[in-house]
């Protein structure tokens, strides 16, 4: 990455094999976690595998920079039923112990417990009512500033917020007409999801009679894939349409129409992250094998016509479905394709 | 054979089972005359071979005027299940607080259908205390807010176009103040959240109303037009 910043960015790609780590799994990779222990402990990942079926696997590597390679744990791999449809450690583990916290969602909520050489399941909370039909969970976040809740969205287009510590459900709420496909907190209580219906929906828990559309996609029903609330300014949210090749970032507080659309991606964009602490940083990730960082311009400032083009760009070698930037080590990010994990620095 | 419970003797030949019409008919007329009180003298007057309670019940659940013979509404429903719990199987009690429906149909009701909702409501509500799904109503912010972005969305440009928004109607004054609340430079995230959702009821039926009728209102026509315009260039 750092290569890429005197040429264009339009075709720079880094090579700098310091700068790059990959993984080769068994099996195609989808969710992915970044550790949250902060330095000096090694980024860590969870890696969730995309087989169709029931048995499926979580591969826990690190990054081991002296011996330059991102080394699998094996016995820190787990068995998971159903593809995890996002994995996510504990915000704020505490700092010396040997064990965090893992989540995982698919047909449920389930939490693990990754010790120093095992991992087990912990809790297992289930959003149905009656036993024998479950929804099954698109997506999920782990509050910031309250880490013992969790929002979680479903395909039968509620969003349910667990208290983890008690095992119980604070709230359920149908949020929106259809199926909800990812879900974000901003600050303390209030949290935003997207769904097929469209729009992009704020919820507040101090007020559950209202929630607040700050986006609709410009085409009726044309499904919204992604939500990024940015966490260091809860101004901006990035989101993304299915199919599309642009990333449209809004901004609430002039919610009607988005601050920017980028788009450069030659083909649809699956994921889309923004940077942990920069509050202007964002990184998207697509089908063409690219991953874009850009910069998005401060409120009032003049646009080119053409759009905005990006400040940094890397190339893989397929289409990559999965993109995260480590909040504890932000000068890394990683990504997904086809069976490979990258480990990019920034 | 029935068992007279007044005197223990057995009383041959008084009718038992069900009530013909023709024993409707005489039971109604001669409640009619007489009124629903003195049941001793019911058999006698009406000329009916029943048992005096079997009248009474009879009168009482079935031939009284009044009596709703519809199915539970979910309101009687939820008030049945809340009786019950608070009264247990007093059924006259229950039904005293049902008007139409008497205490024989409240506590079929109840025996056919909700007492099996009832057992498993019960170890539910000891786990979690809120089992009520909510929706939330999703409120659209209004589409001036596009108008004003045409012009640059930096907070000065937008204080300007706030000045030409005085020419909207009366109609749509709470809009305004509300939109007002909005524009006046809010650098806190927080503070503009929870105006947004903390807005009552009022405003938001009048933000609906005023979506349409701002088409209306003289000059806008030709802005929403525009806006249109601003929609397929996707990029601002």
């Amino acid at each position: 990455m750092e290569d890429s910043t005197q040429e264009s960015p339009a075709t720079a790609t880094a090579t700098a094999t310091a700068n790059t780590y990959t993984f080769d799994s068994p099996h195609p990779v989808y969710a992915m976690a970044f550790s949250s222990l902060p330095a000096p402990t090694p980024p860590l990942l969870a890696l969730g595998s995309f087989i169709e079926g029931y048995a499926n696997r979580v591969d826990v590597v690190t990054l081991d920079e002296d011996a330059r390679s991102l080394r699998p744990e094996p016995s820190l791999s787990f068995d998971h039923p159903y593809p995890p449809t996002k994995l996510m450690f504990h915000p704020r583990p505490l700092p010396n112990s040997s064990t965090s916290l893992l989540a995982s969602s698919a047909e449920f909520l389930r939490l693990w417990q990754v010790n120093s050489s095992s991992v087990v399941v912990r809790s297992i909370l289930s959003n149905s009512k009656s036993s024998d039909f479950c929804a099954p969970l698109t997506s999920f976040d782990w509050n910031d500033a309250e880490p013992r809740r969790i929002v979680t969205s479903s395909i039968d287009t509620t969003c349910t917020v667990w208290d983890i510590e008690r095992g119980v459900i604070e709230t359920q709420l149908i949020a929106h007409d259809k199926e909800v496909y990812d879900i974000a907190w901003g600050e303390a209580g209030v949290f935003a999801s997207v769904s097929a219906d469209g729009s992009v929906r704020i919820f507040d828990l101090r007020d559950k009679e209202h929630s607040t559309i700050v986006y609709e996609s410009p085409r009726p029903d044309t499904p919204l894939l992604r939500l990024a609330w940015n966490k260091a300014d809860f101004r901006y949210m990035a989101t993304i349409l299915m199919d599309s090749n642009r990333v449209v970032i809004i901004d609430i507080r002039s919610p009607a129409a988005p601050v920017a659309e980028l788009q450069r991606h030659r083909a649809s964009v699956n994921a889309v992250a923004w940077a942990p602490q920069a509050a202007r940083h964002i990184c998207s990730a697509g089908d063409d094998g690219q991953a874009l960082i850009w910069e998005v311009p401060a409120a009032g400032a003049t646009v080119a016509p053409d759009g905005i083009d990006p400040a940094l760009c890397y190339t893989a070698g397929a289409e990559i479905n999965q993109l995260q930037w480590s909040a504890v080590h932000p000068d890394w990010i990683g990504i997904a394709f086809a069976n490979k994990v990258q480990l990019l620095r920034v | 054979m029935s068992f007279d419970s007044t005197t223990g003797t057995k009383q041959p030949g008084i009718r038992k089972g069900a009530w013909t019409v023709e024993e409707d008919a005489l039971l109604r007329r001669c409640v009619e005359k007489y009124g629903a009180t003195e049941w001793r003298h019911v058999p006698l007057r009406a000329g009916l071979n029943r048992c005096r309670k079997s009248c009474r019940l009879r009168w009482l659940n079935y031939l009284r005027p009044g009596i709703n013979r519809g199915s539970f509404g979910e309101d009687e429903t939820d008030l049945i299940v809340r009786l019950h719990k608070l009264l247990g199987n007093r059924w006259s009690l229950i039904a005293g607080r049902l008007p139409g429906r008497t205490a024989n149909d409240v506590k079929n009701y109840w025996n056919s259908h909700l007492s099996k909702k009832h057992d498993v409501r019960d170890h539910k509500e000891r786990s979690k205390h809120d089992d009520k799904v909510l929706k939330p109503r999703p409120q659209t912010i209004p589409r001036t807010w596009i108008w004003s972005r045409d012009h640059l969305s930096s907070a000065s440009e937008i204080q300007q176009e706030e000045s030409e928004m005085q020419e909207i109607p009366s109609s749509s004054k709470n809009h305004k103040t509300w939109v007002d609340a909005q524009i006046i430079g809010v650098p806190n995230v927080e503070n503009v959240i929870t105006k947004e959702m903390q807005t009552d009821n009022r405003v938001i039926q009048d933000d609906n109303k005023d979506d349409e009728s701002l088409t209306g209102v003289g000059g806008w026509e030709d802005l929403l037009q525009d806006i249109d315009i601003w929609g397929d260039l996707g990029t601002i």
